[in-house]
This record gives C-alpha cells, structure tokens and sequence, in this order.
C-alpha cells in the first residue's frame, strides 16, 4: 500500500500510542502486582520494592502444582486447537465449495451457533455425566475432546468466512490443471487461507488456554489447567491478588509466544501470490 | 463474491468427472470429523437441556426424580425479578460493549495494517488483553476501580477530578463494567478484523488507486463491502460471548448494586446451579438461546441484501 | 510411582506411633484402612488442615488423598460425585450454605450408621447441632443421626482496632450501643472509617454481614426452624430495629459506599488501616498479623459480635463440615469414620492449631497457657461466641432464600427502598418459597 500523507501518518502513530498505553497500564499493573506484597497493592502504592515471594510460592510451594498445571493446559491447548482447526478448515471447505446442499451448510452452522450458546454451567454438568460413561473423566483426552468441540463452532464460521475469500478463478485453474479434492485443498487453498487460519488458531488456543468450567468439571488433581490453578486463589475469605497476578503474569507468556509467531503469518500479500 | 455452495462453471468433461468422484470421498472426509465431534460431543448436551427445561428434578435417598411439568417452567419465567433485570442490563451491556469492540477493532486494524514501522509490536500489545484469564481481569480491575485506593483514582486525582466510586454508584456500575469488557475484548474484533483485511485481495485497491479514489472513499466502497463477511461473524460471536458474560462482573460487582449489573449468565447459574433448579434454569436457558438466535439470524441475514456486486 | 513404598514406609512411623496412639485411647486399626479421598477447597485455613491430615497418615499409616479446588468449583465437583453411580470422593467437606442439600438429598451415609456405636469426643463443638440430622422429621437435633464431622468452626467475630481503642480510651464493645459510640469514636473519613459492613449483594455477602445484628437483637428470619416452624418473623419489631440499627451505623459511622463493600473491600479496609471496626469470619484474622499483608499487624483484637442487653451474642455460622458420601465402598466408608475419629481428638485439634489453624476440641480453649499467648488472641473470643452459634438455614431450599435477601437488604442499605417495606417484601417472598417447598409457614 502506498504511504500515506505524512499528517495522517502522524496521527495515526499518534491514535495507535494512545491506544496501547490504554491497554498495557493495567496489564503492566497485572504483570507488577506479581511481584509486590499484598498489601503494597492494596495500598494502592505506585510506587514498590519488587519481590519474588508470589512467583517461588507459584513456582515452587508444596501447595502447589503449578508446573504440572502449566503441562496439562499446554498438550490441551495445542493438542485441542489442533483438531478444532483441522476440522474446522477443511468443514469449512467441504461447505463452502463442495457441493452440499445449502440446507446442510445452514443447519450444521447454525447448530453450531446454538451450541456455542448453551451455559457452561450446563454444559459443563452433562459432559461430566458423559466422559464418565466413557471413562473419559479425569483425564486430558476428556477435556481436548470437550475444548475441541466448545470451540469448534467458532472455528467453523470464521474458517467460513476466510475460505469464501479463495477466489474462484484459482480454484477454477486447478482443478482444469488436474488438482483435485484433498490435493487442491492443501496446495491451493491452505496458502490462501493463511491469515484467516493463523487468527482462528491464536483464538482457540486462547480460549483453550483460559477454559475454567470444563476443565473444573472434567479434570482432577493430576490433569487440572492453569485456570483452575488460578481460580482457587480467589478463595472465601481471601483474594490472593498478588498470587494471582503472579500466576496470570506466568500464564500469559506461552500464549504470547504461540500468538507472536502465529501472527506472522496474518499478513498481506499470499493472495497476490498465488493468484500471479 | 461466490454463491453458497457452487462448485464452480464446467470443465472438460473427463476430467470433470474424475475430479468428481474425487470431491465426493473427499467431501465426506473434510466434513466428517467436524459432524462427528459436533454429534458425538456436543448434541447431548443441547438436547439435555432442552428435555430438562420440561421437568422438574428433586433428590432424595441419593436419587432423583423427574417430574413432568409441562410448560410451568416457561410460564415462572416472566415473574422473575432477577432475570427482568438481567435481560435489561446484558442487553445494554452486550451492544454498547460490542459496537463498541467492533469500531475499535476495525480502526486499530486498519490503523496497524497501513502504517510501515512497527506492527508486530503494535499487534502484539493490541492482543495482551485476552490472554488475560477473566477471573484475574475482575480481581485486578476491581481494585484499580477501588474508590479508597484505586489507581483510576489516583489518576484521575491528578488532574484534580475528586474520587468516585465507579463499580459501587449504580449509575456508573453497569458503565464500569462495560468500559472493563471493552478493554478486555477488543482485541477478539482487533484481531479477526485485521486478518480480513489482511486477506482482502490487493488488485481491488491497485485499480481504485489509479481510479483515484480517496482513502475515505477506498475505505467505504471497497474495504467494508470486501470485508462485511468478516465483520458480521465476528459481531456474531462476539454477541454470543457478551451474552455469556460471566467471570468479570464475577469479581467486580457481583451483580450489584442492587441488581444494577445483574446478568442473565448470573441469573441462569443463579436458578440452574446455587438453587439446583435444573428445569427452571434449562428453560431460561433455552429461551435466550431462542431470543439469541433471532437476534442473530436477523444481524447474519443482513448480509444478503448488503452483500456487494 | 513409587505410592507403594511411600505407604509402606508411612505404615512404618504408623506403627512406631501405635503407643501414641493406644494413650490417647483409640485403638490403632491393625493394618491399614484403604486409601481414602477428601475433596476439599483452597482456602486460608486448608494449610492447618493438610498439617493435620499429615499428621494422620504418618500416625496411622492410613493414606488420605487430598483433591483440592478453588471456592467457585467445589460444589460442582461434589454434586458431579454424589450423583454419579459410583462415587469418586469418600469425604465431601462441605460449607454451611449446601450441607443442608447433602443432608436433605441422602447423598451421605450417616456416621452412626456406618459405625453405630461411634462416639464423639464430649468436648466437640456442635456448632448449632447441624452435624445432626433426623431423615424422618427433616430436623438438625442432637436425637437425629450423627451425620458429619465438624472441620472448621467458622463464625463472624467482632475485629476491632486495639492500638485505637487504647489511645481514644474506649472499652470493648458489648452492645450495639457501645459498638455505635466506638465506631463513631474512631470515625474520620475518608482516613478512616468507624466501621466497614459488608452491605453488597454476593452470593451470600450483606445477609451474612446482617445476621450478627438481627440475631444479636433477638430477631430471626422464621419462628423455630429446629421444631419445622417456618413462619417467617422478619418483618416483626425485632427485625426492623435491626436493620435500621445496620443502615444508622453505616450512616454515622461507616463507610459512605455500604451499599458496594464486599467482604474483600472490607478486609482490605482493615489491612490497610482505614477501619475501626469490621465483622468478619475468625478465619480471616491470620490476615491481619501478616506483614506481607497487613499494615496493622499486632494492632487488631477480637471480641464476639455485639448483643442486645440481656442477650447473648448472635453469629451466623460459616462454618465446615466432613460428610462421608452415600456412594462409595463400606471399607472406604470405615477407613473415613476412623479419620473422623482421630480428627476429633484433643492431639490432632492441637495439630491444627499448630498449623494456624482454628481447632474443635473446647478443651484446647480453656488452656490458658494457649489463650494468653498473643497469636491466639481470638480464642477467647471464638469461645465465647460458638456456644451461641447460629445455623440460617436448615432446610436445602436455602440458596433461593438468600438470593431474596441479598437484593432487599442491599437495596435498602443503599436507600432505594424504605426499611419497613424492604423487610415486608422479603418476607413475603420467603414465605413464598417456603410455601412452594411445602414448608409450615403458620
């Protein structure tokens, strides 16, 4: 795209320095109540000594299974996403592009979107009564199961939208090139679809990774996620703030790592490409 | 725009029919396991909510028992004071926060998609937000809004605006809660919207470019119609999920003042959970899964007489 | 794994602990029950309680498995095992706000029928005799089965500011109307407050916070909940004058947003020293000494909450109990009565109390050797309170009563609604309840 005029390129980097500050004061407030004292914070005080007290008692207290938590909700989140996003991409595709009659397409997508709104209180209550059945409770397969499918519709109807972006033409010129079926879906479409793809993946991993009723319901001692972990600091007649930040601050990180290198594939230009 | 469902203009006939047979294995195979998760996973529970809605189940001797009750569940609903106000209030809360991630969203992408210098960092930060677990997000805003010791008003001390209790006034409760699921959820439509713009085909401007279209012009005529799709099904859910809200007013208002900030996933874990009334809980349920889905229908449809070309 | 050696050598220092365990007059089960689960919540007294179940499995060499979760789960969890075929925990700890539910729901097998001839330890807290509960009348008396094992005497003490009181020459307040002197006494907004009341609508925030008062003045919410009475009272004389009581001194000597205060804001407001005064659960207090958390530690002292002249005191319990589930095999049944039966006693209440936390056994609070010592404070005053210990609500429809009185009483604390018509209207839709449910409401 063409530079802009210079005042607009002002106020643009203006509007858009504005706007992070806007977002990071509370999260560098987060991130920072991780490493003061309790009462440092309830103080309100801007000012602090940093301590590590929060993340060793995080980290490294008997109480606690942090680490363990922190593997459990990384082999959910990828090993979830994974399946959400492969089946929702090539859901999408079969759709969109190969043929099924429009009642199909609407019924499914918009089931999906009813599933997408059931309570998860009630969701979470028959899943238990389901994975128990199967046998299926306590364990990570359970709840990669249960993630997969909370966050498939999502995934469904955004892949949707993206793959109806695949210009016909292309498609067109393939298949008279002889490219069919999965083979015209992995090396045509799959490179289009990029950035639409990488956005969803970034989303399911963190909806995955920030899943509280599903994972409470359908997990134990040994396969509980980071938000639960998170979750029994805010306990009867205690809010350990700074234990929670500190936890948060820990949580953060790997998501930030997946969306840092999910992100560069959100980028212009692959269309053009392709199409060239 | 392609038409739903087209497969596309004919080809040379041999071939047509090889890439035919192909498609049709291939069809089942690219579809079926998103039908299989979504039958085998996910319709129980639908359907249990639904039967539910028509009971109502007691315990006692560690068994329960089902008492068919027709439609008195729906018929209780009306006269709920609780869930009067939570539709109100998420109804409110819902489109005010919504619109509002939608035009925030769409400005900081187009904003970050244009400029030249800088854009990983920018979209690395405009993401920060989400990553955040809710229930921290209603715990940290709740004392950064704290009238005694808040950092929201200490600031706004600074520029010599006394303290005021933003969650606790049920005048600006509701207010608060918004401007918190603002900050905590734009980056959903930041996100999405900047991969649509991001995929929209660079052709188009070229030619508007050399039509001599103005940016504004550029961003009306072709940038909104190409990424309506886009925009719509990122409304779409982010309303589904503002419908849900649930972990931060948790934390930051309980539903009070009064009922100032009650909101129908309170309600519903209200009636369905703490109060164990499974069948009265399942048929508010379904009836704003119900009033959700029209809302919906009625927003998605608008794509067909919006739709360009 | 190595969960195999690890029980053999705790069956070890089990044994070497038998003598221990014969003096202290329980007979030690010759080998070792089977391994039992607790599920149980994180909260500031769980540490105590993990000590002491420690200090079972290395007496006993009986392994106790803990499944920890946070608040907001806990009954989710024990709802999804109860009601399941087969049960996945063998003891449920339960809070007062959903044991009613177990009992009522015959989701726990009852001690004295698991072990019929199970005797408690004469100087066990009863705590409003709710771990008693007759299946045929649907009543909490003492006649009934002994259902539960009490785990955490939680109730509302008086924690006010000693350094103050001192310096203003104040006397610890026993009425309401020396609480309302002291606090407007020590009332300075906005530096500090004279007291902070926890008058936000919660789950069970203002109602908790509004117990103290009505039952401290003699009021109640129904007639006698112990003898199925449920005529609701609290609209009478006794309730109005509570709760005007409860917005004056808010009004006079509180905080200026009531309305909004959850229990969070209002340790916050002692920690940080901006209140004279709160009512808050004794589990709360170890709080108020740690430096990490308080700036006013060694600053605050605890007193039962006030009364009327000539009542005793009135706190609602908060309190905990081990249920041990319907669903689970007889042997883990046995293995869980035999905890039961060691937690009771005088050495592993001492454990707990070692462990910072609040123990059961009254005799521990008549040793003064303990109660003199500054860190134990409060137990005095806990002491003085529990015999007076009041359960709200005996019957499992309770959820449905307090969302009814979260949403009156903080709309008349925040002034929306005149006292008298707030207590009428919640009275009304009380009874309503109670009547749907099938309750004698007179």
């Amino acid at each position: 795209m063409s530079p802009a005029a210079p005042t607009a390129r002002i106020a643009g980097y203006g509007t858009l320095v504005v706007a992070a500050a806007i977002v990071l004061v509370p999260v560098v407030w987060i991130i920072a109540g991780g490493f003061r004292t309790q009462i440092s914070l309830l103080m309100g005080e801007v000012l602090f000594r940093p301590i590590l007290a929060n993340f060793r008692e995080v980290l490294l207290s008997s109480a606690s299974d942090f680490l363990l938590n922190y593997r459990n909700s990384m082999i959910v989140g990828v090993a979830s996403t994974a399946l959400c996003v492969s089946a929702a991409t090539l859901a999408a595709w079969s759709l969109e592009r190969l043929g099924w009659s429009p009642w199909v397409k609407h019924l499914f997508l918009g089931w999906a979107l009813l599933f997408q709104m059931i309570p998860p209180i009630a969701l979470a209550g028959a899943w238990f009564t389901m994975a128990r059945t199967v046998g299926l409770e306590n364990t990570l397969t359970g709840l990669v199961l249960a993630h997969a499918t909370l966050n498939l519709p999502m995934a469904v109807w955004l892949m949707t939208v993206f793959v109806r972006d695949v210009p016909n033409e292309l498609v067109e010129a393939a298949r008279i090139d002889g490219a069919s079926g999965s083979k015209l879906f992995f090396s045509i479409v799959l490179p289009i679809i990029t950035p639409g793809l990488a956005a969803t993946t970034v989303l399911c991993f963190v909806f995955s990774w920030n899943e509280f009723s599903a994972a409470l319901n359908l997990t134990n001692k040994a396969s509980a996620t980071v938000p639960v972990a998170i979750a029994k600091f805010a306990q009867d007649y205690e809010i350990q703030y700074t234990q929670m930040a500190a936890s948060a601050a820990l949580s953060i990180v790997p998501a930030l790592v997946l969306l840092l290198i999910g992100q560069r594939y959100i980028v212009r230009g692959l269309t053009n490409g392709a199409l060239k | 725009m392609t038409t739903l469902g087209a497969v596309g203009a004919p080809t040379t006939p041999a071939r047509a029919k090889r890439a035919a047979d192909d498609d049709r294995l291939w069809r089942w195979t690219s579809f079926g396991p998103a039908l299989l998760l979504t039958l085998a996973i996910g319709t129980l529970p639908l359907l249990n909510l639904f039967v539910t809605s028509f009971f109502t189940v007691s315990w006692s001797g560690g068994r329960s028992t089902w008492t068919p009750v027709g439609l008195a569940n729906y018929a209780q609903l009306p006269s709920d004071p609780l869930l009067q106000a939570g539709i109100t209030n998420t109804t409110i809360f819902a489109f005010s926060a919504v619109v509002s991630q939608m035009v925030l969203g769409f400005l900081l992408a187009l904003l970050v998609s244009r400029i030249p210098r800088g854009q990983i960092l920018f979209r690395a930060i405009f993401i920060l937000p989400i990553l955040i677990p809710g229930i921290v997000i209603g715990a940290i805003w709740q004392l950064l809004l704290n009238l005694d010791f808040g950092l929201v008003n200490q600031l706004l001390g600074l520029v010599g605006l006394g303290p005021h209790d933003w969650l606790g006034d049920p005048r600006t409760a509701l207010l608060s809660v918004i401007v918190v699921d603002i900050w905590h959820w734009t980056p959903f439509c930041f996100l999405l919207l900047l991969a649509g713009i991001e995929s929209l085909p660079e052709d188009v401007f070229e030619a508007s470019k050399m039509d001599g279209a103005s940016a504004l012009q550029e961003l009306w005529n072709i940038t909104l119609p190409l990424m309506l799709p886009t925009i719509l099904v990122t409304l779409a859910f982010r309303l589904v999920l503002a419908f849900k809200v649930f972990d931060e007013v948790f934390l930051l208002t309980g539903g009070g003042p009064g009922t100032a900030t009650e909101v129908i996933s309170f309600t519903i874990y209200q009636r369905f959970f703490s109060e164990d009334r499974v069948g009265y809980g399942s048929a508010m349920s379904v009836v704003v899964i119900f009033v959700i889905s029209l809302l919906l229908v009625l927003a998605l449809s608008s794509r067909r007489w919006a739709t360009p070309r | 794994m190595g969960l195999l050696n690890i029980t053999r050598r705790n069956a070890l220092i089990g044994l070497g602990a038998t003598a221990l365990a014969t003096r202290t007059g329980f007979a030690f089960a010759q080998a070792s029950q089977p391994p039992i689960t607790i599920v149980i919540n994180q909260s500031p007294w769980f540490a105590s309680f993990q000590a002491t179940v420690e200090r079972y499995q290395s007496e006993t060499g009986n392994v106790v498995n803990l499944d920890v979760n946070p608040f907001d789960g806990l009954l989710e969890k024990q709802r999804n095992s109860v009601r399941a075929a087969q049960g996945e925990y063998d003891i449920l700890i339960l809070n007062s706000g959903w044991f009613a539910e177990m009992y009522f729901g015959g989701f726990l097998t009852a001690i004295s029928d698991i072990e019929p001839g199970f005797s408690l330890d004469p100087n066990l807290f009863t705590l409003g005799n709710t771990i008693y509960f007759d299946p045929e009348t649907k009543t909490m008396t003492p006649a009934g089965k002994l259902m539960t094992m009490p785990i955490q005497p939680n109730v509302p003490l008086l924690y006010y500011r000693g350094d103050l009181y001192e310096q203003h020459g104040l006397k610890v307040a026993q009425t309401f109307d020396d609480l309302l002197n002291n606090a407007k006494a020590l009332h300075n907004p906005p530096e500090m407050y004279g007291i902070v009341q926890r008058g936000a609508r919660g789950a069970n925030a203002v109602s908790y916070d509004f117990y103290p008062y009505l039952f401290g003045m003699g009021g109640a919410l129904f007639r006698d909940q112990a003898a199925g009475d449920y005529t609701v009272v609290l609209d009478n004389a006794e309730g109005n004058a509570a709760l005007d009581y409860y917005i004056t001194l808010a009004r006079e000597a509180g905080h200026p947003q009531t309305a909004s205060q959850d229990q969070a804001q209002v340790i916050q407001a002692m920690v940080t020293g901006r209140s004279g005064h709160a009512s808050l659960v004794v589990a709360a207090w170890s709080q108020m000494d740690d430096p990490d958390k308080s700036a006013v530690v060694d600053k605050v002292e605890f007193a039962p909450t006030p009364h009327a002249p000539g009542l005793p005191p009135g706190p609602p319990l908060g309190h905990w109990l081990g249920g041990i589930s319907h669903n689970v095999p007889d042997d883990r049944k046995r293995a869980a009565v035999e905890f039961f039966r060691w937690f009771q006693t005088r050495d592993a209440q001492m454990a707990t109390l070692e462990a910072g936390g609040i123990p059961l056994n009254a005799s521990i609070y008549e040793d003064e050797s303990l109660t003199t010592q500054r860190r134990y404070r409060w137990m005095p005053a806990l002491s003085a309170a529990l015999p007076h210990a009041i359960n709200a609500y005996g019957f499992p429809e309770g959820p449905e009563v307090v969302a009814v009185l979260e949403v009156g009483l903080n709309r008349a604390i925040a002034g929306e609604i005149p006292v008298p018509d707030a207590l009428n209207s919640m009275a009304a839709d009380v009874r309503a309840i109670m009547e749907k449910y099938g309750y004698s409401t007179g």
